[in-house]
């Protein structure tokens, strides 16, 4: 179990690049075999995910302990806390939000390539926040 | 093993590389120029960015690229790598998905790439067992 901990932590942050990158090219195919042209408010959902996924990363996971002392004073581990759940929030409308575009989109004729797009930057958030969480 | 052994073995060793690297460029212009259709070399972008951290760490001491450390630059760099891997796969299959080049040139194209990883990992072996050689 030693043994898996430490090859996770190598090859840890490429796991994580191969998942971003997969999430991303599955959105340039989506956006390239469309047969209509794929406007911007399809890009936001992706574009929010991947803003999230870099709030997680900016987390510093040991400063969330209970032993931090932070130059802001003592009791100010609710600043961490506060942006996590900003982060938190922001992926889970994006993913409400892709949902949303794709039922709306298969009601008329255009929408099942984007759902592939969409999903795939969407996982791209869980994996890089999974990196950083299983490196402890 | 006597001294002018090793190094002529080394040596080789390191023929046998350059050939598979060259190997692969020639199988990735191949794929372009057989088909009279010069959108693959678009995977040139991701190869340019695979070797990335070897390149920047093989000079420094290397334990820390294969060790579980936290040091940012070596994590981003691991990312990068991850995403261009991905990307050099994702590439071709969204220009076949496209219509844009033929399964021939995809197969060319893959075929590549893994020549290139297979050097890439043979040269970061070679490296980690120069390591211990070089400590006698």
């Amino acid at each position: 179990m030693e043994n898996l901990a430490l090859l996770w932590g190598i090859i840890g942050p490429g796991v994580a690049g191969a998942v971003f990158g997969a999430g991303w090219w599955f959105w340039v195919d989506a956006v390239v075999c469309s047969s209509v042209q794929v406007s911007f408010l399809h890009y936001l959902p992706g574009i929010f995910a991947s803003l999230a996924a870099l709030m997680f990363n900016a987390v510093n996971k040991d400063e969330i302990g209970y032993d931090y002392y932070s130059p802001y004073g003592d009791d100010s581990e609710w600043r961490v806390k506060l942006w996590l759940f900003v982060a938190y929030v922001v992926s889970f409308v994006c993913l409400a939000g892709s949902v949303g575009m794709l039922v709306q989109d298969a009601l008329t004729d255009k929408g099942p390539s984007v759902w592939t797009g969409v999903a795939g930057v969407l996982q791209c958030v869980l994996v890089l926040i999974r990196y950083t969480v299983v490196n402890l | 093993m006597a001294r002018s052994m090793r190094t002529c073995l080394h040596s080789g060793r390191l023929a046998l590389l350059a050939i598979l690297v060259s190997g692969g460029i020639v199988l990735q212009i191949l794929a372009c120029a057989l088909y009279n259709n010069w959108w693959p070399m678009l995977t040139v972008l991701m190869y340019l960015i695979l070797p990335m951290p070897l390149i920047f760490f093989l000079g420094s001491n290397s334990p820390s690229m294969m060790s579980n450390d936290g040091d940012t630059w070596v994590n981003f760099t691991k990312f990068l790598t991850g995403a261009s891997i991905v990307g050099s796969i994702a590439i071709p299959s969204i220009l076949k998905h496209a219509g844009v080049i033929g399964w021939g040139a995809l197969t060319m194209e893959l075929s590549s790439f893994l020549v290139f990883g297979v050097a890439i990992l043979w040269l970061i072996q070679m490296n980690s067992e120069d390591e211990y050689s070089s400590a006698f």
